[in-house]
């Protein structure tokens, strides 16, 4: 072989292995995807938090022990994605069996904005999802060190920008009965997330 | 001399309050640091090219396997994981100064004097064609590519690669229309 092939193999050699190790083996292009794919694996616990929900009822995650609880994360003045993602979150809630609703699987919006999103707010904003408060919860998290160790936990990651508003990542997260997440799904695909909800919830009657 | 000012220029950009600066905004890390970085390099090229000439000329014939591993660095850098991963991992941030000046900066200088106009002119359609797929991908993405910047900071840095990609393109066609010995 040649020194010129030689060195042209060493530098595709190289490369294949910095972008095969940059990318998780040409798995994650984004930091976003990268981030899920290690949730799913290491399934963190919701860690103990206290909720305030719509209704002024606080309580703590435990609140959902044996039960599913479907999970976003949002703000109420949000006027880009959140509005979408509560939308698409309501149209997975419309595709479960009402039977399963509130019994074995609880659906719940956190918002991260707690000083603006008051249980006043956190009602009228439930209002426009036809969310009824009790198997559809909102709520947030008054203590800011909670709240912040929580997104950390599930790599929720919020910015602010100087006009009130956030820059933030959104997915469906699932929390299993045990309290671990075991799925970070895509929002945008509601079908999607539907159906592996309702095989979940299925798989657990066939048992 | 050269050598001298790209090593002051590479240590100056690795200082942590210039790092922060060029880094919190996202077109100025892109396309701003990053170059930088592969300029200082480009600057110190010369110390190494007297220093190994046989190690360039055996194994850099012709500035092919440069100029490739070049392409290949400066493209790794542009996806939004490796920009992400820079500012959460330390040893990734000190692989980014280094891969930059020393994979991309040193190995353009080493080759391109001894590409032909081929390979020059396939670099610039290279970065033409990507540059201007990554501006169309920043620009148009409803997602957040990067965790670490805002959306609109995307959009900047999307604009920001179509515009260098508007100049190679404007560069690319007076190449084919204007022929320098009319001018001679």
């Amino acid at each position: 072989m040649n020194p010129l092939k030689i060195s042209i193999a060493v530098v595709l050699l190289f490369s294949f292995g910095l972008f095969f190790i940059g990318t998780d083996g040409f798995q994650a292009f984004t930091a976003e995807t990268a981030r899920t794919n290690d949730l799913i694996e290491t399934q963190p616990e919701f860690p103990e938090v206290t909720l305030e929900d719509s209704h002024e009822r606080t309580y703590s995650f435990s609140e959902f022990e044996g039960k599913h609880v479907f999970i976003t994360f949002m703000y109420t003045a949000c006027t880009s994605v959140c509005p979408q993602l509560e939308m698409n979150m309501y149209n997975v809630y419309k595709q479960l069996p009402e039977e399963a609703v509130g019994e074995d699987i609880v659906f719940l919006s956190i918002s991260f904005d707690p000083e603006n999103d008051d249980p006043e707010t956190l009602s009228t904003y439930r209002g426009y999802f036809e969310s009824d408060g009790e198997t559809w919860r909102m709520a947030r998290i008054p203590d800011q060190k909670e709240l912040d160790r929580l997104l950390e936990e599930f790599g929720v990651i919020v910015i602010p920008d100087d006009n009130g508003h956030y820059t933030h990542n959104s997915a469906f997260y699932l929390v299993n009965r045990e309290g671990n997440l075991t799925d970070v799904m895509d929002y945008t695909k509601v079908d999607e997330a539907a159906d592996k909800v309702n095989a979940i919830l299925a798989n657990e009657k066939g048992v | 001399m050269q050598p001298i000012i790209g090593l002051i220029m590479f240590l100056f950009l690795m200082l942590p309050p210039v790092a922060n600066l060029l880094e919190s905004i996202m077109i100025f890390h892109m396309h701003m640091q990053m170059p930088l970085i592969a300029i200082s390099g480009f600057l110190m090229a010369p110390f190494f090219m007297e220093k190994f000439p046989k190690f360039f000329a055996k194994w850099n014939e012709r500035g092919i396997p440069g100029i490739i591993l070049f392409t290949l660095v400066m493209t790794y850098w542009s996806i939004p994981r490796a920009m992400d991963d820079a500012l959460t991992m330390y040893s990734v941030e000190l692989f980014k100064f280094i891969s930059l000046a020393f994979l991309a900066g040193v190995p353009l200088r080493a080759s391109w004097m001894k590409l032909t106009d081929f390979w020059k002119n396939a670099v610039f359609v290279f970065f033409t064609l990507q540059y201007g797929l990554m501006g169309l991908i920043y620009l148009m993405s409803d997602s957040q590519l990067c965790n670490n910047y805002l959306q609109s900071e995307q959009i900047t840095l999307g604009w920001g690669f179509l515009t260098v990609a508007i100049a190679l393109l404007i560069y690319l066609i007076q190449l084919v229309i204007i022929d320098p010995s009319d001018y001679e």
